[in-house]
Protein backbone atom coordinates (compact mmCIF):
# COMPACT_ATOMS: atom_id res chain seq x y z
CA UNK A 1 0.00 0.00 0.00
CA UNK A 2 3.03 2.22 0.83
CA UNK A 3 4.50 1.73 -2.83
CA UNK A 4 0.68 2.19 -3.96
CA UNK A 5 0.43 6.33 -2.52
CA UNK A 6 3.80 7.12 -2.87
CA UNK A 7 4.66 6.32 -6.32
CA UNK A 8 0.89 6.22 -7.98
CA UNK A 9 -0.63 9.36 -6.40
CA UNK A 10 -1.45 10.39 -10.00
CA UNK A 11 -3.84 6.84 -10.23
CA UNK A 12 -6.12 8.38 -7.63
CA UNK A 13 -6.19 11.93 -9.32
CA UNK A 14 -7.35 9.61 -12.06
CA UNK A 15 -10.15 7.76 -11.01
CA UNK A 16 -11.70 10.92 -8.97
CA UNK A 17 -11.80 12.44 -12.43
CA UNK A 18 -13.06 9.12 -13.53
CA UNK A 19 -15.83 9.37 -10.85
CA UNK A 20 -16.50 13.67 -12.18
CA UNK A 21 -16.60 12.56 -15.61
CA UNK A 22 -20.30 11.70 -16.25
CA UNK A 23 -21.44 15.02 -14.04
CA UNK A 24 -19.40 17.33 -16.90
CA UNK A 25 -19.84 15.67 -20.21
CA UNK A 26 -22.80 14.56 -22.28
CA UNK A 27 -24.16 11.65 -22.61
CA UNK A 28 -22.54 10.35 -25.80
CA UNK A 29 -18.90 10.64 -24.43
CA UNK A 30 -20.25 8.73 -21.20
CA UNK A 31 -21.20 5.62 -23.94
CA UNK A 32 -17.77 6.57 -25.07
CA UNK A 33 -16.00 6.43 -21.55
CA UNK A 34 -17.40 3.16 -21.12
CA UNK A 35 -16.14 1.60 -23.99
CA UNK A 36 -12.98 2.61 -22.95
CA UNK A 37 -13.14 0.91 -20.08
CA UNK A 38 -14.40 -2.37 -21.03
CA UNK A 39 -12.39 -2.68 -24.24
CA UNK A 40 -9.31 -1.40 -21.83
CA UNK A 41 -9.86 -4.33 -19.63
CA UNK A 42 -9.75 -6.24 -22.70
CA UNK A 43 -6.72 -4.83 -23.19
CA UNK A 44 -5.09 -5.18 -20.35
CA UNK A 45 -5.78 -8.87 -20.00
CA UNK A 46 -4.46 -9.16 -23.47
CA UNK A 47 -1.22 -8.04 -22.56
CA UNK A 48 -0.93 -10.59 -19.63
CA UNK A 49 -0.15 -12.79 -22.41
CA UNK A 50 1.63 -10.23 -25.18
CA UNK A 51 3.48 -7.92 -22.43
CA UNK A 52 4.24 -10.44 -19.65
CA UNK A 53 4.57 -13.71 -21.08
CA UNK A 54 6.09 -12.12 -24.63
CA UNK A 55 3.67 -14.13 -26.64
CA UNK A 56 1.17 -12.28 -29.55
CA UNK A 57 -2.36 -13.88 -29.14
CA UNK A 58 -4.04 -13.29 -31.89
CA UNK A 59 -7.56 -14.69 -30.90
CA UNK A 60 -7.95 -13.01 -27.55
CA UNK A 61 -11.53 -11.94 -28.80
CA UNK A 62 -12.90 -15.42 -28.59
CA UNK A 63 -12.76 -15.69 -24.65
CA UNK A 64 -14.37 -12.04 -25.20
CA UNK A 65 -16.81 -13.67 -26.90
CA UNK A 66 -17.45 -16.18 -24.98
CA UNK A 67 -17.94 -14.20 -22.13
CA UNK A 68 -20.38 -11.62 -24.07
CA UNK A 69 -22.66 -14.71 -24.72
CA UNK A 70 -22.55 -16.41 -21.23
CA UNK A 71 -23.98 -12.82 -19.46
CA UNK A 72 -25.78 -11.90 -22.89
CA UNK A 73 -27.86 -15.25 -22.34
CA UNK A 74 -28.06 -16.05 -19.17
CA UNK A 75 -29.29 -12.41 -18.87
CA UNK A 76 -31.74 -13.06 -21.69
CA UNK A 77 -32.98 -16.41 -21.31
CA UNK A 78 -32.70 -17.14 -17.49
CA UNK A 79 -33.10 -13.39 -15.85
CA UNK A 80 -29.64 -13.88 -13.72
CA UNK A 81 -28.98 -11.41 -11.43
CA UNK A 82 -25.94 -9.27 -13.58
CA UNK A 83 -22.87 -9.90 -10.92
CA UNK A 84 -23.56 -13.69 -11.13
CA UNK A 85 -23.71 -13.20 -15.13
CA UNK A 86 -20.23 -11.69 -14.82
CA UNK A 87 -18.88 -14.22 -12.77
CA UNK A 88 -20.08 -16.95 -15.21
CA UNK A 89 -18.77 -14.96 -18.14
CA UNK A 90 -15.36 -15.58 -16.41
CA UNK A 91 -15.66 -19.29 -15.81
CA UNK A 92 -16.75 -19.73 -19.12
CA UNK A 93 -14.30 -18.05 -20.48
CA UNK A 94 -11.74 -19.94 -18.63
CA UNK A 95 -12.45 -23.04 -19.40
CA UNK A 96 -12.29 -21.94 -22.95
CA UNK A 97 -8.97 -20.84 -22.29
CA UNK A 98 -8.30 -24.00 -20.71
CA UNK A 99 -9.22 -26.29 -23.33
CA UNK A 100 -7.30 -24.06 -26.50
CA UNK A 101 -4.85 -22.64 -24.34
CA UNK A 102 -3.64 -26.43 -23.29
CA UNK A 103 -2.87 -26.32 -27.18
CA UNK A 104 -1.29 -23.30 -27.89
CA UNK A 105 1.15 -22.88 -25.23
CA UNK A 106 2.90 -26.26 -26.82
CA UNK A 107 4.43 -23.78 -29.38
CA UNK A 108 5.44 -19.92 -29.15
CA UNK A 109 6.37 -17.06 -31.64
CA UNK A 110 4.47 -17.04 -34.74
CA UNK A 111 3.15 -20.62 -34.29
CA UNK A 112 1.55 -19.34 -31.35
CA UNK A 113 -0.08 -16.82 -32.86
CA UNK A 114 -1.58 -19.00 -35.37
CA UNK A 115 -2.75 -20.92 -33.62
CA UNK A 116 -4.60 -18.61 -31.18
CA UNK A 117 -5.93 -16.95 -34.58
CA UNK A 118 -7.54 -20.37 -35.55
CA UNK A 119 -9.08 -21.02 -32.30
CA UNK A 120 -10.78 -17.79 -32.26
CA UNK A 121 -12.03 -18.87 -35.79
CA UNK A 122 -12.92 -22.11 -34.79
CA UNK A 123 -15.05 -20.31 -32.29
CA UNK A 124 -16.69 -17.97 -33.83
CA UNK A 125 -17.80 -20.47 -36.51
CA UNK A 126 -19.30 -22.24 -33.80
CA UNK A 127 -21.52 -19.46 -32.24
CA UNK A 128 -22.10 -18.09 -35.83
CA UNK A 129 -24.21 -21.73 -36.81
CA UNK A 130 -25.58 -22.61 -34.35
CA UNK A 131 -28.37 -21.02 -34.15
CA UNK A 132 -30.59 -22.97 -31.64
CA UNK A 133 -28.22 -21.64 -28.91
CA UNK A 134 -26.62 -18.29 -30.11
CA UNK A 135 -28.92 -17.12 -32.37
CA UNK A 136 -26.44 -17.43 -35.13
CA UNK A 137 -25.54 -14.83 -36.86
CA UNK A 138 -28.77 -12.81 -35.72
CA UNK A 139 -26.65 -12.37 -32.82
CA UNK A 140 -29.00 -11.81 -29.50
CA UNK A 141 -30.79 -8.47 -28.66
CA UNK A 142 -32.42 -7.23 -26.01
CA UNK A 143 -29.97 -7.57 -23.56
CA UNK A 144 -31.27 -5.10 -20.59
CA UNK A 145 -29.34 -3.77 -18.01
CA UNK A 146 -31.11 -4.58 -14.73
CA UNK A 147 -33.02 -1.56 -12.48
CA UNK A 148 -31.00 1.73 -12.27
CA UNK A 149 -28.27 0.27 -14.57
CA UNK A 150 -30.44 0.84 -17.82
CA UNK A 151 -29.21 4.74 -17.47
CA UNK A 152 -25.75 5.35 -19.26
CA UNK A 153 -24.39 7.03 -16.42
CA UNK A 154 -25.10 4.38 -13.45
CA UNK A 155 -23.95 1.74 -15.72
CA UNK A 156 -20.68 3.86 -16.27
CA UNK A 157 -20.49 3.75 -12.56
CA UNK A 158 -20.82 0.10 -12.74
CA UNK A 159 -18.51 -0.61 -15.29
CA UNK A 160 -15.68 2.06 -13.57
CA UNK A 161 -16.34 -0.36 -10.44
CA UNK A 162 -15.96 -3.57 -11.85
CA UNK A 163 -12.74 -2.42 -14.32
CA UNK A 164 -10.86 -0.93 -11.42
CA UNK A 165 -11.53 -4.21 -9.70
CA UNK A 166 -10.24 -6.53 -11.86
CA UNK A 167 -7.38 -3.46 -12.92
CA UNK A 168 -5.97 -4.18 -8.96
CA UNK A 169 -6.34 -7.36 -9.37
CA UNK A 170 -4.29 -7.89 -12.15
CA UNK A 171 -1.84 -5.41 -10.96
CA UNK A 172 -1.71 -7.68 -7.49
CA UNK A 173 -0.82 -10.51 -10.16
CA UNK A 174 1.38 -8.52 -12.10
CA UNK A 175 3.98 -7.72 -9.38
CA UNK A 176 3.46 -11.06 -7.69
CA UNK A 177 6.10 -14.03 -8.40
CA UNK A 178 3.47 -15.58 -10.61
CA UNK A 179 3.60 -12.44 -12.56
CA UNK A 180 7.52 -12.28 -12.63
CA UNK A 181 7.76 -15.83 -13.34
CA UNK A 182 5.63 -15.03 -16.39
CA UNK A 183 8.24 -12.20 -16.87
CA UNK A 184 11.12 -14.53 -16.56
CA UNK A 185 9.19 -16.73 -19.00
CA UNK A 186 9.20 -14.00 -21.55
CA UNK A 187 13.23 -13.49 -21.22
CA UNK A 188 14.40 -16.81 -20.97
CA UNK A 189 12.00 -20.18 -21.37
CA UNK A 190 15.28 -22.28 -21.29
CA UNK A 191 16.74 -20.64 -17.86
CA UNK A 192 13.26 -20.87 -15.93
CA UNK A 193 12.94 -24.39 -16.90
CA UNK A 194 16.72 -25.07 -15.03
CA UNK A 195 15.04 -23.29 -12.17
CA UNK A 196 12.81 -26.09 -11.52
CA UNK A 197 9.47 -24.14 -13.23
CA UNK A 198 7.36 -26.41 -15.41
CA UNK A 199 7.09 -23.25 -18.00
CA UNK A 200 4.53 -25.17 -20.10
CA UNK A 201 2.59 -25.29 -17.01
CA UNK A 202 2.91 -21.79 -15.85
CA UNK A 203 2.33 -20.36 -19.13
CA UNK A 204 -1.23 -22.45 -19.52
CA UNK A 205 -2.20 -20.99 -15.90
CA UNK A 206 -1.00 -17.38 -16.80
CA UNK A 207 -3.39 -17.69 -20.91
CA UNK A 208 -6.39 -18.80 -18.58
CA UNK A 209 -6.08 -15.82 -16.26
CA UNK A 210 -6.18 -13.71 -19.19
CA UNK A 211 -8.71 -15.66 -20.96
CA UNK A 212 -10.81 -15.12 -17.80
CA UNK A 213 -10.59 -11.36 -17.33
CA UNK A 214 -11.35 -10.81 -21.16
CA UNK A 215 -14.56 -13.16 -20.70
CA UNK A 216 -15.06 -10.37 -17.80
CA UNK A 217 -14.75 -7.52 -20.25
CA UNK A 218 -17.05 -9.14 -23.08
CA UNK A 219 -19.58 -9.72 -20.19
CA UNK A 220 -19.70 -6.14 -19.38
CA UNK A 221 -20.50 -5.24 -22.92
CA UNK A 222 -23.66 -7.18 -23.85
CA UNK A 223 -25.96 -4.87 -21.09
CA UNK A 224 -24.23 -1.86 -22.65
CA UNK A 225 -24.80 -2.45 -26.02
CA UNK A 226 -27.85 -4.43 -25.56
CA UNK A 227 -27.05 -7.03 -28.20
CA UNK A 228 -23.99 -9.16 -29.02
CA UNK A 229 -23.37 -11.13 -32.38
CA UNK A 230 -20.77 -13.16 -33.35
CA UNK A 231 -18.61 -10.80 -34.71
CA UNK A 232 -17.41 -9.89 -31.15
CA UNK A 233 -14.90 -13.60 -31.33
CA UNK A 234 -13.92 -12.64 -35.28
CA UNK A 235 -10.80 -11.43 -35.76
CA UNK A 236 -10.97 -7.67 -36.19
CA UNK A 237 -11.93 -7.95 -32.56
CA UNK A 238 -9.01 -9.97 -31.66
CA UNK A 239 -6.87 -7.09 -33.28
CA UNK A 240 -8.00 -4.16 -31.67
CA UNK A 241 -6.72 -5.24 -27.97
CA UNK A 242 -3.36 -5.87 -30.46
CA UNK A 243 -3.29 -1.86 -31.51
CA UNK A 244 -4.25 -0.92 -28.33
CA UNK A 245 -1.52 -2.49 -26.80
CA UNK A 246 0.90 -1.03 -29.49
CA UNK A 247 -0.43 2.29 -29.28
CA UNK A 248 -0.52 2.68 -25.30
CA UNK A 249 2.78 1.14 -25.08
CA UNK A 250 3.04 -3.34 -24.05
CA UNK A 251 5.90 -2.61 -20.96
CA UNK A 252 3.81 -1.15 -18.31
CA UNK A 253 0.45 -1.86 -16.71
CA UNK A 254 -1.60 0.94 -18.10
CA UNK A 255 0.04 0.90 -21.65
CA UNK A 256 -3.09 -0.90 -23.53
CA UNK A 257 -5.47 1.10 -20.81
CA UNK A 258 -3.97 4.24 -22.12
CA UNK A 259 -4.54 2.75 -25.91
CA UNK A 260 -7.78 2.40 -25.43
CA UNK A 261 -8.69 6.22 -24.23
CA UNK A 262 -6.58 7.23 -27.42
CA UNK A 263 -8.21 4.38 -29.74
CA UNK A 264 -11.68 4.60 -28.44
CA UNK A 265 -11.48 8.31 -28.10
CA UNK A 266 -10.68 8.82 -31.42
CA UNK A 267 -13.01 6.61 -33.27
CA UNK A 268 -15.11 8.23 -31.91
CA UNK A 269 -14.33 11.22 -32.79
CA UNK A 270 -13.32 10.39 -36.08
CA UNK A 271 -16.17 8.75 -37.31
CA UNK A 272 -18.35 11.65 -36.35
CA UNK A 273 -16.87 13.09 -39.69
CA UNK A 274 -15.78 10.58 -41.99
CA UNK A 275 -15.89 7.19 -42.85
CA UNK A 276 -12.09 6.55 -43.22
CA UNK A 277 -11.93 5.12 -39.55
CA UNK A 278 -9.32 2.19 -40.55
CA UNK A 279 -7.14 4.84 -43.13
CA UNK A 280 -6.33 6.97 -40.09
CA UNK A 281 -6.07 4.21 -37.10
CA UNK A 282 -3.75 2.49 -39.56
CA UNK A 283 -1.71 6.09 -40.10
CA UNK A 284 -1.62 6.07 -36.30
CA UNK A 285 -0.33 2.82 -35.73
CA UNK A 286 2.43 3.40 -38.32
CA UNK A 287 3.31 6.43 -36.79
CA UNK A 288 3.53 4.95 -33.12
CA UNK A 289 5.35 2.04 -34.34
CA UNK A 290 8.00 4.05 -36.68
CA UNK A 291 8.23 6.89 -33.90
CA UNK A 292 7.49 5.64 -30.60
CA UNK A 293 8.00 2.16 -30.23
CA UNK A 294 7.73 2.02 -27.05
CA UNK A 295 4.51 3.11 -27.36
CA UNK A 296 2.80 6.25 -25.61
CA UNK A 297 3.46 5.34 -22.20
CA UNK A 298 6.77 4.06 -23.22
CA UNK A 299 7.72 7.94 -24.19
CA UNK A 300 6.35 9.05 -20.89
CA UNK A 301 8.32 7.47 -18.85
CA UNK A 302 11.44 8.56 -20.87
CA UNK A 303 10.28 11.86 -20.21
CA UNK A 304 9.07 12.26 -16.63
CA UNK A 305 10.72 10.49 -13.60
CA UNK A 306 7.37 10.76 -11.57
CA UNK A 307 5.65 7.96 -14.27
CA UNK A 308 8.43 5.74 -14.58
CA UNK A 309 7.84 1.79 -13.24
CA UNK A 310 10.47 0.11 -11.64
CA UNK A 311 11.90 -1.72 -14.35
CA UNK A 312 13.07 1.14 -16.32
CA UNK A 313 13.98 3.24 -12.99
CA UNK A 314 16.41 0.36 -12.48
CA UNK A 315 17.69 1.49 -15.67
CA UNK A 316 17.69 4.67 -15.18
CA UNK A 317 19.63 4.62 -12.11
CA UNK A 318 22.09 2.14 -14.07
CA UNK A 319 22.72 5.23 -16.82
CA UNK A 320 23.17 7.55 -13.93
CA UNK A 321 25.70 5.22 -12.13
CA UNK A 322 27.84 5.73 -15.34
CA UNK A 323 27.43 8.93 -15.49
CA UNK A 324 29.19 9.52 -12.47
CA UNK A 325 32.07 6.94 -12.36
CA UNK B 1 27.25 -37.89 3.92
CA UNK B 2 30.46 -38.26 2.11
CA UNK B 3 31.01 -41.33 0.53
CA UNK B 4 27.37 -42.19 -1.18
CA UNK B 5 27.45 -42.37 -4.63
CA UNK B 6 25.03 -39.30 -5.51
CA UNK B 7 25.32 -39.23 -9.44
CA UNK B 8 25.59 -42.61 -11.54
CA UNK B 9 26.08 -42.40 -15.42
CA UNK B 10 26.19 -45.75 -17.46
CA UNK B 11 26.72 -46.52 -20.70
CA UNK B 12 25.39 -42.65 -22.01
CA UNK B 13 25.23 -42.18 -25.85
CA UNK B 14 24.06 -39.18 -27.70
CA UNK B 15 24.19 -38.86 -31.45
CA UNK B 16 23.44 -35.22 -33.16
CA UNK B 17 23.26 -36.67 -37.02
CA UNK B 18 26.33 -38.18 -37.94
CA UNK B 19 28.52 -37.31 -34.58
CA UNK B 20 28.55 -38.94 -32.03
CA UNK B 21 28.79 -36.39 -28.94
CA UNK B 22 28.72 -38.72 -26.30
CA UNK B 23 30.11 -41.87 -26.88
CA UNK B 24 29.08 -44.64 -24.11
CA UNK B 25 30.51 -42.68 -21.34
CA UNK B 26 30.11 -44.02 -17.53
CA UNK B 27 30.71 -42.26 -14.55
CA UNK B 28 29.99 -41.94 -10.91
CA UNK B 29 30.26 -39.33 -8.14
CA UNK B 30 30.16 -39.38 -4.48
CA UNK B 31 28.87 -37.07 -2.21
CA UNK B 32 31.19 -34.41 -1.19
CA UNK B 33 33.23 -34.62 -4.49
CA UNK B 34 34.94 -31.72 -6.31
CA UNK B 35 35.46 -32.70 -9.82
CA UNK B 36 36.55 -31.63 -13.31
CA UNK B 37 36.09 -32.78 -16.53
CA UNK B 38 38.48 -31.57 -19.50
CA UNK B 39 39.22 -31.90 -23.18
CA UNK B 40 39.23 -29.81 -26.03
CA UNK B 41 36.76 -27.88 -27.39
CA UNK B 42 33.89 -30.33 -29.31
CA UNK B 43 34.77 -33.02 -26.81
CA UNK B 44 31.28 -32.99 -25.58
CA UNK B 45 31.90 -31.67 -22.31
CA UNK B 46 28.56 -29.21 -22.62
CA UNK B 47 26.29 -32.19 -24.01
CA UNK B 48 27.55 -34.28 -21.43
CA UNK B 49 26.12 -31.91 -18.57
CA UNK B 50 23.10 -31.51 -20.90
CA UNK B 51 22.11 -34.90 -21.16
CA UNK B 52 22.38 -34.97 -17.00
CA UNK B 53 20.15 -32.53 -16.73
CA UNK B 54 17.96 -33.23 -19.24
CA UNK B 55 18.09 -30.53 -21.76
CA UNK B 56 18.71 -33.15 -24.45
CA UNK B 57 17.33 -36.93 -24.49
CA UNK B 58 19.93 -39.64 -24.24
CA UNK B 59 19.95 -42.11 -27.06
CA UNK B 60 20.61 -44.91 -24.77
CA UNK B 61 22.04 -45.10 -21.40
CA UNK B 62 20.86 -44.56 -17.60
CA UNK B 63 21.22 -41.39 -15.63
CA UNK B 64 20.91 -42.28 -11.34
CA UNK B 65 20.73 -39.37 -9.46
CA UNK B 66 20.85 -40.87 -5.27
CA UNK B 67 19.97 -44.32 -6.61
CA UNK B 68 16.72 -42.22 -8.60
CA UNK B 69 16.45 -43.11 -12.31
CA UNK B 70 16.31 -39.42 -13.57
CA UNK B 71 17.28 -40.17 -17.01
CA UNK B 72 15.04 -37.90 -19.63
CA UNK B 73 13.24 -36.25 -16.80
CA UNK B 74 12.58 -32.61 -17.97
CA UNK B 75 14.50 -29.76 -16.45
CA UNK B 76 12.55 -28.48 -13.76
CA UNK B 77 11.72 -31.88 -12.12
CA UNK B 78 15.72 -32.58 -12.07
CA UNK B 79 16.45 -29.15 -10.95
CA UNK B 80 13.27 -29.65 -7.81
CA UNK B 81 15.10 -32.94 -6.96
CA UNK B 82 18.45 -31.16 -6.20
CA UNK B 83 20.21 -30.30 -9.39
CA UNK B 84 21.56 -27.09 -10.75
CA UNK B 85 23.82 -25.85 -13.25
CA UNK B 86 25.59 -23.04 -14.72
CA UNK B 87 25.76 -22.74 -18.11
CA UNK B 88 28.77 -21.54 -20.08
CA UNK B 89 27.36 -18.83 -22.31
CA UNK B 90 25.44 -16.64 -19.37
CA UNK B 91 22.21 -17.77 -19.85
CA UNK B 92 20.46 -15.10 -17.13
CA UNK B 93 17.18 -13.09 -17.51
CA UNK B 94 18.91 -9.60 -19.50
CA UNK B 95 16.23 -7.01 -18.82
CA UNK B 96 15.97 -7.93 -15.28
CA UNK B 97 17.93 -6.23 -12.41
CA UNK B 98 20.59 -8.69 -10.83
CA UNK B 99 18.27 -9.00 -7.52
CA UNK B 100 15.32 -10.09 -9.28
CA UNK B 101 17.30 -12.87 -11.53
CA UNK B 102 18.26 -14.32 -8.15
CA UNK B 103 15.05 -14.41 -6.81
CA UNK B 104 13.51 -15.60 -9.13
CA UNK B 105 15.68 -18.49 -8.70
CA UNK B 106 14.77 -18.55 -4.99
CA UNK B 107 11.09 -17.82 -5.15
CA UNK B 108 11.14 -21.24 -7.43
CA UNK B 109 13.05 -22.95 -4.79
CA UNK B 110 10.53 -22.10 -2.24
CA UNK B 111 7.62 -23.27 -4.21
CA UNK B 112 6.31 -19.76 -4.41
CA UNK B 113 6.02 -19.05 -7.97
CA UNK B 114 2.14 -19.64 -7.47
CA UNK B 115 1.26 -17.29 -5.07
CA UNK B 116 -1.02 -14.42 -7.01
CA UNK B 117 -1.43 -12.03 -4.29
CA UNK B 118 1.84 -11.07 -2.43
CA UNK B 119 4.26 -8.29 -4.16
CA UNK B 120 7.45 -10.19 -5.27
CA UNK B 121 9.25 -7.29 -3.05
CA UNK B 122 8.59 -8.30 -0.25
CA UNK B 123 9.39 -11.75 -0.43
CA UNK B 124 12.72 -13.84 -0.07
CA UNK B 125 14.60 -10.64 0.81
CA UNK B 126 16.95 -12.29 3.10
CA UNK B 127 18.00 -15.30 0.86
CA UNK B 128 18.54 -13.06 -2.30
CA UNK B 129 20.87 -11.10 -0.64
CA UNK B 130 23.01 -13.81 0.78
CA UNK B 131 23.32 -15.25 -2.47
CA UNK B 132 24.58 -12.30 -3.87
CA UNK B 133 26.53 -11.44 -1.14
CA UNK B 134 28.34 -14.69 -1.09
CA UNK B 135 28.73 -14.17 -4.71
CA UNK B 136 29.85 -10.71 -5.15
CA UNK B 137 27.15 -8.81 -6.44
CA UNK B 138 26.03 -6.93 -4.34
CA UNK B 139 26.98 -3.44 -5.65
CA UNK B 140 25.43 -4.64 -8.61
CA UNK B 141 22.20 -5.67 -7.00
CA UNK B 142 20.26 -3.23 -8.83
CA UNK B 143 21.53 -3.16 -12.04
CA UNK B 144 20.21 -4.72 -15.25
CA UNK B 145 21.73 -7.63 -15.28
CA UNK B 146 22.26 -7.39 -19.56
CA UNK B 147 24.50 -4.25 -18.13
CA UNK B 148 26.85 -6.32 -16.08
CA UNK B 149 30.15 -7.25 -16.98
CA UNK B 150 30.49 -10.57 -18.64
CA UNK B 151 32.75 -12.20 -15.20
CA UNK B 152 29.93 -10.63 -13.03
CA UNK B 153 27.44 -12.05 -15.50
CA UNK B 154 28.86 -15.70 -14.89
CA UNK B 155 28.90 -14.78 -11.47
CA UNK B 156 25.30 -14.26 -11.53
CA UNK B 157 24.58 -17.46 -13.42
CA UNK B 158 26.38 -19.09 -10.11
CA UNK B 159 24.05 -17.13 -7.98
CA UNK B 160 21.31 -18.40 -10.20
CA UNK B 161 22.42 -22.20 -9.44
CA UNK B 162 22.97 -21.47 -5.97
CA UNK B 163 19.36 -20.06 -5.60
CA UNK B 164 18.23 -23.45 -6.45
CA UNK B 165 19.53 -24.81 -3.10
CA UNK B 166 21.31 -27.99 -4.97
CA UNK B 167 22.92 -31.16 -3.51
CA UNK B 168 25.06 -31.26 -6.86
CA UNK B 169 26.24 -28.18 -9.02
CA UNK B 170 27.44 -28.24 -12.65
CA UNK B 171 29.28 -25.57 -13.50
CA UNK B 172 30.06 -25.60 -17.53
CA UNK B 173 33.87 -23.11 -17.71
CA UNK B 174 32.57 -21.13 -14.77
CA UNK B 175 35.77 -18.75 -15.27
CA UNK B 176 34.90 -18.29 -19.12
CA UNK B 177 35.36 -14.60 -19.93
CA UNK B 178 36.75 -13.93 -16.34
CA UNK B 179 40.07 -11.75 -15.71
CA UNK B 180 42.75 -13.67 -14.10
CA UNK B 181 42.19 -12.00 -10.32
CA UNK B 182 38.01 -12.52 -11.06
CA UNK B 183 39.08 -15.96 -11.80
CA UNK B 184 40.80 -16.60 -8.90
CA UNK B 185 38.07 -15.50 -6.63
CA UNK B 186 35.73 -17.79 -8.41
CA UNK B 187 37.44 -20.87 -7.93
CA UNK B 188 38.12 -20.14 -4.14
CA UNK B 189 34.18 -19.45 -3.77
CA UNK B 190 33.86 -23.17 -5.40
CA UNK B 191 36.24 -24.61 -3.27
CA UNK B 192 34.58 -22.76 -0.39
CA UNK B 193 30.94 -23.62 -1.43
CA UNK B 194 32.20 -27.62 -1.66
CA UNK B 195 34.16 -27.30 1.53
CA UNK B 196 31.99 -25.48 3.84
CA UNK B 197 28.34 -26.68 2.30
CA UNK B 198 29.39 -29.83 1.63
CA UNK B 199 28.14 -28.76 -2.13
CA UNK B 200 29.05 -31.37 -4.80
CA UNK B 201 30.46 -29.88 -7.78
CA UNK B 202 31.13 -30.80 -11.42
CA UNK B 203 33.11 -28.54 -13.43
CA UNK B 204 34.29 -28.11 -16.85
CA UNK B 205 36.98 -26.20 -17.53
CA UNK B 206 39.50 -25.57 -20.13
CA UNK B 207 42.38 -23.74 -18.04
CA UNK B 208 44.84 -26.06 -17.19
CA UNK B 209 46.07 -23.52 -13.45
CA UNK B 210 42.23 -23.59 -12.78
CA UNK B 211 42.04 -27.50 -13.10
CA UNK B 212 45.16 -28.75 -11.36
CA UNK B 213 44.35 -26.01 -8.66
CA UNK B 214 41.34 -26.97 -7.52
CA UNK B 215 39.76 -30.41 -8.63
CA UNK B 216 40.60 -33.89 -6.97
CA UNK B 217 39.29 -35.66 -9.45
CA UNK B 218 40.31 -35.40 -12.91
CA UNK B 219 37.99 -37.14 -15.69
CA UNK B 220 39.08 -36.42 -19.99
CA UNK B 221 36.95 -36.78 -22.80
CA UNK B 222 37.61 -36.48 -26.05
CA UNK B 223 35.21 -37.17 -29.01
CA UNK B 224 32.57 -37.92 -26.49
CA UNK B 225 34.47 -40.78 -24.83
CA UNK B 226 36.34 -40.99 -21.96
CA UNK B 227 40.20 -41.29 -22.02
CA UNK B 228 41.41 -41.31 -18.90
CA UNK B 229 40.25 -40.37 -14.92
CA UNK B 230 42.31 -39.88 -11.63
CA UNK B 231 43.79 -37.10 -9.66
CA UNK B 232 45.25 -34.06 -11.36
CA UNK B 233 48.84 -35.95 -11.27
CA UNK B 234 48.28 -38.94 -12.87
CA UNK B 235 46.03 -37.31 -15.53
CA UNK B 236 48.82 -35.24 -16.27
CA UNK B 237 51.56 -38.28 -16.64
CA UNK B 238 49.03 -40.39 -18.69
CA UNK B 239 50.14 -40.83 -22.30
CA UNK B 240 46.82 -40.18 -23.73
CA UNK B 241 45.79 -37.46 -22.21
CA UNK B 242 48.85 -35.72 -23.10
CA UNK B 243 48.47 -36.47 -26.82
CA UNK B 244 45.37 -35.17 -27.21
CA UNK B 245 44.97 -32.45 -24.82
CA UNK B 246 47.79 -31.41 -22.89
CA UNK B 247 50.29 -31.74 -25.52
CA UNK B 248 47.88 -29.25 -27.54
CA UNK B 249 48.40 -26.60 -24.50
CA UNK B 250 52.43 -27.35 -24.16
Amino acid sequence: MEILTKKYWWLGLVFIGALALPLVVGEFWVHVAIEILILGLFAVSFNMIFGNMGQLSFGHAAYYGVGAYATGLLLVRASVPLPICLAASMVAAGICALILGYFCVRLTGIYFAILTLAFGQLLYYIIFQWYSFTGGDDGLQGIIPPGALFSATYYYYFALFVVTGALIAMWYVNESPFGYTMRAIRENADRTRFIGINVRRYMLINFVVAGMFAGLAGGLWGPFNRSIAPDLCNWHQSGIPVFMTVIGGPLGFFGPMIGSIIYTFLMAFVTGFTEYWPLTIGLVIMFVVLFMPGGVLGLVEQKMKVFRSRDLEARGDRSAETERS
Amino acid sequence: MSGEVILNVENLNKAFGGLQATDNVSYEMMTGELSAIIGPNGAGKSTFFNLITGYHAVDSGKVFFKDRDITNWPPYKITRLGIARAFQVSNIYPRLTTYENVRQATLAQQRRTLNFFTPANRLAKKETMELLEITGLSQQANMISGNLSQGDKKRLELAIALGSKPELVFLDEPTAGMSGEETQETMELVKRLNREIGLTILFTEHDMSVVFGYARRLTVLHQGAIIAEGTPEEVRDNEEAQRVYLGEEA
